[in-house]
């Protein structure tokens, strides 16, 4: 019998439709970053959706599933693209492929492709990389020319040791993690730490990254529930530990503008796949992402730590799926009936 | 007006204006018909109509099997040419002569009357499930009813039906509505309409502004709800004009709640005030490869080919007939298929129009629709557990409180089947409960027959007393020698009573059981009413056995 599924009416915006958009969405915040810090953002970028797809083909050969079907939904695509916009400008080829392997291949593919990743993929990637090479992950050379000198050699790998050192600037995250106990806020500013401009040019970026994050939110193609809880719940603590004691904590604003707070909140901790289902699970999801943020942030060892939170609050997520179920129209209660669940 | 909301809902495509622009039209007489057997929820009519039989329009071809069942009656005038186990068909003489019964003032009859007149019209519900409607007008011998709610909200796109009624016959819907309320005991009559036919509105704020000054028995509301699909799903309706919640597993009746289908209410009114069977309805014809789309009433049983011929109908644009809706309904296999009493919607589509289906993608658990659900149940854990055939968790995640409504699948993102999938599901989990009722089954039968015995046994008592009675009474010498125990009325009246409340139960959790499931056969518990029946029966027979008995010990 021909049955043809119900409804059979029109079609919602299919998963490449969603993918391709959010990889368009990115374009914004990847446009102001490659304005701050020169063409080494779009090399980043190009390479690791490079590494994605092949990375991508080659599992799927080797897993005897079809390629084009799968390399069309542009899952890899996105996640090579969001794991290059977070790495330093001018990354060398080998540590973006180090990074998009664990990323499609051993977060992605190993756990059965897409809809199967407990974790997100970039995160794994970027975890790794962080944890792994560290002088590489905090080369964010002060905001310059679009054309760096040493940008060939860079992505090469042909860099010598000192020549990187020369090129190491701080994020205003950095900068501020390590200014030490002793020295007030009031003064670390007033010391003039960065050079001109930084603050205002990762401002600039988190806004970029907004403006992206809107766009797929008023497109239907992301829902709010993520992003909101995520910073709602960021600047609520953060603003607990700023009013207890203003001189070694970042100012709500502080957090919201600098680090990978606003590209976290709207591109990363919304991948779907590794994010709880529900609606309240989504909000629980996202105020946990950003409780640990700022946890981390402040009392932790790490400047930033959008990737772990993630990573974190993506092991909570089976836990939330159950504490999160929605209480069914007509139900007294929202657990499932285990009366029922007994044979 | 103010409403409450129910969770979830889609906005899809509307298309409605493709047929409910022109007025509603009769279709041309089918010079044959073929009318199914099972049009209804529950057991199929029994013909009582032979090969060869001249019938008229109105005459009463298949009648109903026990109580969950309906009448058949004869759409056209003409002979019986065919009877199978499933359909009787009907050859027209194109003279459509009518029999119909003796119209009836639904103020003054009987209830009894009116309920006996709305069984033997074969009345059903006419908007999808096919209820009989005499046994959802006495619900309230179990339930309190306090409100009686015109289901006029017609959510699912294409479907113009209910609109058009109420454009055409407000008057009669509304009457058909107090008849009903009337019956089953409720005080108010909410109509509910989705704000996308204002000239169904306008019809009905007209008639209730002259109904106001005629003090009506039920008073009547109207409420203008916002279109969105599935407003018109019997729960989420309730919820939006009531704000009260169908338990799960339970029936609108338990909050003291009847739904109607304004199709319904007509032909409810028709049966009783005009004597008309119920052997037309109205159904949309629409869709692109249709060239005058539109609402036509049609008579039960014309074939959809004949009927899309008679409207015209685009060959090679066709590319399918849905029935129903395009979000609940589903394709015909064959154009030769009769359209019944539930066939609300014809849609003859194009390729561009209904487009197939794209390839199934993984699901990313983008949640989709979860947020859309109107039970607010979690489709993507239940589309997990139907691929590994979990039935425990399926029933743990509560898949019998899905609707079917197909928002979910509507919403996602990777084309995943899901409503298909909640269906085999279903389906599998009742096959599986059938399995194990198999035995009860036995059991029932067993009982059955025991009382069949029995019950032909005090029969055959009774009637050999009566026999004695009269001998003895013609030859008045013989006194004393009555050997017979006579036994104890007042406990044999006891049992009796105990018998008929003992069928009373059985009608109810049969009513209720058919209601709760309409696509399942409920056989088992047919043979446990007909085993109260022969309770009942033989009861009766041992009591006027015994009366029979004591009349003649006092007689001399």
């Amino acid at each position: 019998m021909s049955m043809m599924h119900a409804p059979q009416l029109g079609k919602a915006p299919s998963t490449a439709h969603v993918m391709r958009w959010v990889i368009a969405a990115t374009l914004p915040g990847l446009a102001v970053m490659t304005l701050y810090f020169g063409l080494g953002i779009l090399s980043n970028v190009l390479i690791a959706a490079l590494w994605a797809v092949a990375a991508e083909a080659l599992v799927l050969r080797l897993r005897h599933r079809p390629i084009w079907p799968t390399l069309n939904d542009s899952s890899a695509l996105l996640t090579g693209v969001l794991l290059g916009a977070s790495l330093p400008p001018a990354s060398p080829w080998w540590l973006i492929g180090v990074g998009v392997i664990a990323a499609v291949v051993v977060a992605k593919q190993l756990y059965g492709g897409l809809g199967h990743n407990p974790f997100n993929p970039a995160m794994v990637g970027y975890a790794l990389l962080l944890v792994s090479f560290p002088t590489h992950m905090t080369l964010w050379a002060p905001p310059q020319s679009l054309w760096p000198d040493s940008l060939w050699p860079q992505i090469m790998g042909t860099l010598t040791t000192s020549a990187l050192d020369g090129l190491s600037g701080a994020t205003p995250l950095d900068a501020f993690k390590h200014k030490g106990d002793a020295v007030l806020a009031s003064e670390f500013w007033a010391s003039s730490p960065l050079p001109d401009g930084t603050l205002n040019a990762w401002r600039n970026i988190a806004l970029a990254w907004l403006a992206g994050g809107v766009v797929l939110i008023a497109k239907r193609l992301i829902s709010w529930h993520i992003p909101v809880a995520m910073l709602g719940s960021m600047m609520l603590l953060s603003a607990l530990f700023y009013a207890n004691d203003t001189s070694h904590f970042g100012s709500p604003l502080f957090h919201l503008v600098t680090g990978a707070t606003l590209f976290g909140a709207f591109f990363i901790a919304t991948d779907p796949v590794s994010a709880a289902t529900s609606r309240q699970g989504k909000l629980l999801y996202g105020a946990g992402i950003g409780v640990l943020v700022i946890l981390i942030r402040n009392l932790g060892g790490y400047p930033d730590a959008v990737a772990f939170a993630v990573l974190l609050m993506n092991l909570c997520v089976p836990l939330l799926d159950i504490v999160s179920v929605p209480r069914p129209v007509g139900q007294a209660t929202a657990r499932p009936d285990e009366r029922k669940s007994a044979p | 007006m103010s409403a409450y909301e129910f969770p979830g809902g889609i906005y899809p495509p509307e298309r409605k204006e493709r047929s409910n622009q022109a007025p509603l039209r009769t279709a041309p007489l089918p010079k044959v018909v073929m009318l199914p057997l099972s049009q209804h929820t529950g057991k199929a009519a029994l013909p009582c109509v032979n090969v060869g039989d001249a019938v008229k329009t109105g005459t009463l071809v298949a009648r109903r099997d026990g109580m969950v069942s309906a009448n058949v009656h004869a759409s056209i005038s003409g002979t019986v040419i065919e009877i199978t186990d499933s359909v009787i068909i009907i050859q027209g003489d194109g003279e459509d002569r009518w029999a119909t019964l003796p119209p009836l003032d639904w103020r003054t009859a009987e209830r009894d009357t009116l309920l006996q007149r709305l069984d033997d019209s074969g009345l059903i519900g006419l908007g999808g499930a096919g209820f009989p409607t005499y046994i959802k007008a006495q619900v309230n011998e179990h339930h309190a009813i306090d409100t009686l709610v015109v289901n006029a909200a017609e959510c699912e796109p294409y479907i113009t039906a209910d609109d058009l009624t109420l454009r055409h016959y407000a008057a009669d819907v509304l009457e058909g509505a107090q008849l009903l309320a009337r019956l089953c005991g409720a005080t108010h009559i909410i109509v509910g309409v989705e704000d996308n036919k204002p000239e169904a509105i306008q019809a009905l704020q007209a008639l209730l502004t002259v109904i106001a000054d005629s003090e009506p028995l039920a008073s009547v509301t109207l409420k203008i709800i916002e279109t969105r699909y599935p407003s018109g799903g019997e729960r989420q309706l309730i919820k939006k004009l009531l704000n009260r919640e169908v338990p799960s597993g339970g029936l609108p009746a338990d909050i003291g709640v009847l739904c109607h289908n304004p199709g319904t209410l007509l032909a409810a009114l028709q049966a009783v005030r005009d004597g008309l069977p119920l052997v037309a309805r109205v159904v949309t014809l629409t869709g692109d490869a249709i060239t005058q789309p539109g609402n036509y009433w049609v008579r039960v049983g014309t074939s959809v080919d004949a009927l899309l011929a008679q409207v015209g109908v685009d060959d090679e644009q066709l590319h399918q007939v849905v029935v129903g809706g395009p979000m609940m309904g589903t394709p015909l296999t064959s154009l030769e298929a009769p359209v019944t009493k539930t066939t609300n919607c014809l849609i003859a589509a194009t390729k561009e129009e209904l487009p197939p289906a794209p390839a199934e993608a993984p699901c990313i658990r983008c949640g989709a629709c979860e947020s859309v659900c109107p039970a607010q149940l979690l489709p993507q854990q239940l589309h997990w557990y139907a691929r590994a055939e979990n039935d425990a968790a399926l029933e743990a995640h509560h898949l019998f409180d899905c609707i079917e409504c197909g928002a979910c699948s509507y919403v996602c993102p990777s084309a995943i089947p899901l409503v298909q999938d909640y269906r085999s599901s279903k389906q599998r989990i009742r096959h599986k409960r059938i399995e194990t009722a198999k035995a009860e089954h036995a059991k029932h039968r067993f009982e059955f027959r025991q009382a069949r015995l029995v019950r032909e046994e005090a029969e055959k008592k009774a009637r050999r007393q009566a026999r004695l009675a009269q001998q003895q009474s013609a030859s008045s010498d013989a006194t004393g020698t009555q050997t017979a125990p006579v036994a104890d009325l007042r406990s044999l009246r006891i049992a009796q009573t105990a018998a008929k409340a003992a069928v009373r139960k059985a009608e109810k959790v049969l009513a209720r059981a058919a209601a709760q499931d309409p696509q399942q056969r409920h056989d088992d518990l047919e043979t446990q009413l007909a085993t109260a029946q022969e309770n009942l029966k033989a009861a009766e027979a041992r009591l006027a056995d015994a009366r029979a008995a004591s009349e003649q010990k006092e007689a001399p």
